[in-house]
């Protein structure tokens, strides 16, 4: 009971932490798969004078460039063949601008492709952009920004949560003073000195995983908990369940062992 | 070994608690250290085990240099001394025979090993009876036993003790007195005690030191 007590001041807001990083990666999750389910749902053509360096645009907007496909125009040749000699067939070839196809890593907004159109006609070289979208742009933005909210919601907690957990740290150094002192006297490392504090720390991280770890089992088994049932129409909503935990057990241990190591950085400074 | 040259104590830089201590302690030898409260005897015991920096001088213990000693070092050093407080702080949290455990295992020594040493130890105290049992739940007289026999676990070069038999009556007292009596003919550990009392009929040879003032004198 007084070890539940003792790690109670630990465990509540590590699992404050876990819960909302969990929340986020659900949030992640639902952009992520509404991202490459309209990912293609966009397209830019550009028609060039000669032919263009694909390796000279990388990056659109802050997106990274993913392919650069060119669209041949032997089609349009094909059509008027029989009408020209093979003359001005030839000519016609050279004179045919370049048409190419543009994808990006990730789904622009309309205020980026716009963005994307303007620095394209900067380029001499490019002589029309064209672009067309279907506009998810509502959904698209309200997600990115649930997204955003919940991340930064997960930053503060993260910030609270290191603060208390130090302070629970402290405390333990403070109740395990006389131990630690009688210890060091026999000359042993901080490190080993504080061993019961590191149990606790580690013990209450480990529980803070496995009640978070329950929680996102139940909620990826009952998305209606978290997300309405109608959304499950618009957007697919699949969790791969053994890599987000593996996210969250890294984030329980890190975070706790980053603050653990913090204090005794600082006990041993002040103490050595 | 423990050899002081021109050494200076302080808590802060204002007044030096021990001024120009010079002294010799060699191996298997029996010292007692006295003088008036306050005249800084615990200070100098604490400062062999670097719980006290020297502001000046050198002493080395087993040919270490304490002056300036921290991290891995010191570590080391404490290795190697076996202490008894007068309160003899023990880990309450922590059975008598964990207790006794403690620096074996600091030491390296595995679980078993260091519990079968803890066993012959507390044997050796006439304490087994009570292997199980927490320090607040022993005597006074037993508890400093207990800390006797944890200073001698890991078979140190040198036991310090501050006031070891202060807090005892005086059958307790000669039993802790009988101890480092034991450990200093038959396991031929330098013994250095800081005590008000040097106890009569020791039944031993050992050289007495006093603080007066800050100066360190050789009593006999």
């Amino acid at each position: 009971m007084r070890f539940l007590k003792n790690i109670f001041a630990f465990l509540i807001p590590l699992l404050s932490m876990l819960i909302t990083f969990s929340i986020f990666l659900l949030i992640n999750n639902v952009v992520e798969n509404y991202k490459s389910k309209i990912s293609r749902d966009y397209s830019i053509v550009i028609v060039t004078n000669t032919p263009l360096v694909k390796e000279s645009i990388n990056e659109l907007a802050g997106i990274k460039v993913e392919n650069i496909q060119t669209l041949p125009n032997d089609k349009i040749i094909t059509s008027i063949k029989s009408s020209l000699s093979d003359n001005s067939i030839e000519l016609l070839k050279q004179k045919l601008p370049n048409f190419y196809q543009i994808y990006l890593e990730i789904f622009p907004t309309s205020s980026e492709l716009e963005e994307i159109k303007q620095t394209l006609l900067q380029n001499k070289n490019i002589r029309k952009v064209e672009v067309f979208y279907k506009n998810h742009n509502q959904i698209y933005l309200l997600l990115l920004l649930l997204n955003s909210v919940s991340f930064i919601l997960f930053f503060i907690i993260t910030l609270f949560a290191i603060i208390i957990i130090a302070k629970q740290i402290k405390l333990w150094f403070h109740e395990h003073s006389v131990k630690i002192a009688i210890l060091r006297l026999h000359g042993a490392s901080v490190l080993y000195s504080a061993s019961s504090i590191l149990n606790y720390a580690l013990f209450s991280s480990f529980l803070a995983f496995v009640i978070c770890a329950l929680f996102l089992f139940y909620v990826s088994n009952n998305m209606t908990v978290l997300f309405p049932l109608e959304l499950h129409d618009i957007i697919d909503i699949k969790i791969n369940l053994s890599v987000e935990l593996m996210k969250i057990f890294l984030l329980s241990f890190c975070i706790s062992i980053f603050t653990i190591f913090g204090v005794l950085l600082k006990y041993k400074i002040n103490n050595d | 070994m423990i050899e002081a040259k021109n050494i200076y104590l302080s808590y802060d830089d204002n007044k030096y608690i021990i001024k120009k201590g010079n002294f010799t302690i060699k191996p298997k030898e029996f010292i007692f250290i006295g003088g008036n409260s306050g005249s800084g005897k615990s200070t100098l015991l604490k400062s062999f085990y670097g719980d006290i920096p020297l502001k000046h001088g050198s002493l080395k213990i087993e040919n270490q240099e304490v002056f300036g000693i921290k991290g891995k070092k010191l570590r080391v050093l404490r290795k190697d001394i076996g202490i008894i407080f007068q309160d003899y702080k023990l880990i309450n949290e922590y059975t008598i025979e964990e207790n006794i455990m403690i620096p074996l295992k600091i030491n390296g020594y595995s679980h078993e090993v260091s519990r079968d040493q803890a066993n012959k130890l507390l044997a050796h105290v006439r304490l087994t009876h009570r292997a199980g049992y927490y320090p607040n739940e022993l005597s006074g007289g037993e508890q400093q036993r207990v800390a006797v026999a944890r200073a001698l676990a890991h078979n140190p070069k040198i036991i310090i003790a501050d006031e070891p038999t202060g807090n005892l009556d005086d059958y307790s007292a000669e039993v802790v007195w009988n101890l480092l009596k034991g450990a200093n003919e038959q396991l031929g550990i330098t013994i250095v005690v800081v005590t008000h009392r040097v106890p009569k009929n020791l039944g031993i040879k050992f050289r007495q030191l006093s603080i007066e003032d800050g100066i360190i004198y050789e009593v006999s």
